[in-house]
């Protein structure tokens, strides 16, 4: 997947948070998704972000690396609502502990799918969010960042993570 | 010649001498990118509350809010003028609470942003037109106290939506607010004729349905003024 241009640079500082905006908000909501949250408050946190990414430029914040600061506000925000609220999203929750499918999903789901799937929800949460975060796009750093974990904490999960999804996928 | 570790792939740069010489190893790497791609091919599929455009345009009003007050600056290090704010703050609360039937014609955009399914234009225009949707009485109870609207008389308010559903407006409570009926020239007979106007327009390819959202939202009585071509309604 080629790397999106991440610093779009508009007219005004508000179209430039615009435009990361446009760039970033669905692969922030799947993230937020896959933490177990309602898309109500994915929404919310989304755009609590990009405010405080308008704020944080307006004092001539540090500029490099913007999507991993974007990633890095929005994880922490998610887990502190996470543990606000004990309520979780009836899709994410489902999406995550469904052990059996339903005939229909069966049936439109391909065998591959189901065995990927299988893997992620067996997943320790931080090497899922770890996983999530690579499939997102995210560079090394970058998850080691949002994470708060090591660089080889993070290449050792997602080695963990892969070789599982891979040997589900060649089975 | 020892290989390398699937975490040692991973980390590996592109001309890495070992990656270079070791076919096995290239081969492994490859398995593992191919996983990140299974991943990335079945992970959740999102479904957004707000469209882009709506969501584009709450963030945009949140700015423009933010934009208002001095960069940099917090209370918190200034105490007397915390407590400044703080006693400006109170006495506009008891204000507020003491008009208890104060007009809203545009709704607050902290209160009501605005709220949109996710359902495209071909599906909105062939679906039969949702007519006098009326809202549940705890959602409406609820949008009268979040407006601090103490014992409204039914009589002088509709609930409104914002975004109607006529162009995908959402049952949510950031979509909703106590419009009056009556005594105010942008009142909520007005708001419908100008929804009739924009869904007539959307479905005629006229105008785009997240435009369409993103401008009752932003300010409907600026809406009707440019689609009415007019300053003042039934003129």
């Amino acid at each position: 997947m080629p790397a999106p241009a991440l610093e779009p640079r508009g007219s005004t500082l508000e179209d430039e948070i615009v435009g990361l905006f446009d760039l970033l908000r669905e692969p922030l909501l799947r993230y937020l998704a896959s933490l177990g949250l309602p898309m109500a408050d994915g929404e919310e946190i989304v755009q609590e972000v990009f405010l405080s990414l308008f704020q944080h430029l307006r004092r001539g914040g540090d500029r490099t690396n913007l999507r991993g600061w974007v990633f890095r506000v929005a994880h922490n925000l998610g887990l502190k609502r996470r543990s606000k609220t004990s309520r979780l999203s009836t899709v994410a929750w489902e999406w995550l502990c469904d052990p059996a499918p339903g005939p229909e999903e069966q049936f439109f789901q391909s065998e591959i799918a189901r065995r990927v799937r299988a893997v992620l929800r067996a997943l320790p949460e931080q090497d899922r969010r770890c996983l999530m975060l690579r499939a997102e796009g995210l560079r090394y750093r970058e998850i080691a960042g949002t994470l708060a974990m090591s660089l080889g904490a993070v290449s050792m999960s997602l080695a963990r993570s892969l070789a599982r999804v891979a040997r589900a996928a060649d089975r | 010649m020892r290989h390398l570790s699937d975490e040692e792939l991973l980390m590996a740069p592109d001309g890495d001498r070992h990656l270079m010489e070791c076919e096995a190893c290239r081969g492994r790497k490859r398995e593992l990118e191919d996983a990140v791609e299974l991943v990335r091919e079945h992970r959740e599929v999102v479904d957004p509350i707000f469209s882009a455009g709506v969501a584009r345009a709450r963030l945009r009003a949140a700015m423009a809010e933010a934009a208002a007050a001095p960069a940099g600056e917090t209370l918190w290090w200034r105490p007397w003028q915390a407590a400044a704010v703080g006693a400006l703050a109170l006495v506009c609360t008891l204000a507020i609470v003491s008009r208890a039937h104060r007009r809203y014609d545009v709704p607050s955009p902290r209160l009501t942003p605005g709220a949109a399914r996710a359902v495209d234009r071909n599906a909105l225009c062939n679906s039969e037109l949702p007519k006098n949707q009326v809202v549940p009485a705890d959602l409406r109870e609820r949008v009268f106290q979040a407006y601090g609207i103490a014992h409204a008389d039914p009589r002088k308010y509709e609930v409104d939506y914002l975004i109607t559903p006529a162009l995908g407006g959402a049952d949510d409570i950031r979509n909703l607010w106590p419009q009056p009926y009556v005594s105010t020239v942008w009142n909520a007979r007005v708001k419908d004729e100008l929804e009739d106007r924009l869904r007539e327009m959307v479905c005629g390819g006229r105008l785009d349905l997240a435009e369409a959202q993103r401008e009752i939202s932003t300010d409907w009585i600026a809406a009707y003024k440019k689609y009415f071509g007019t300053e003042r309604p039934g003129r």
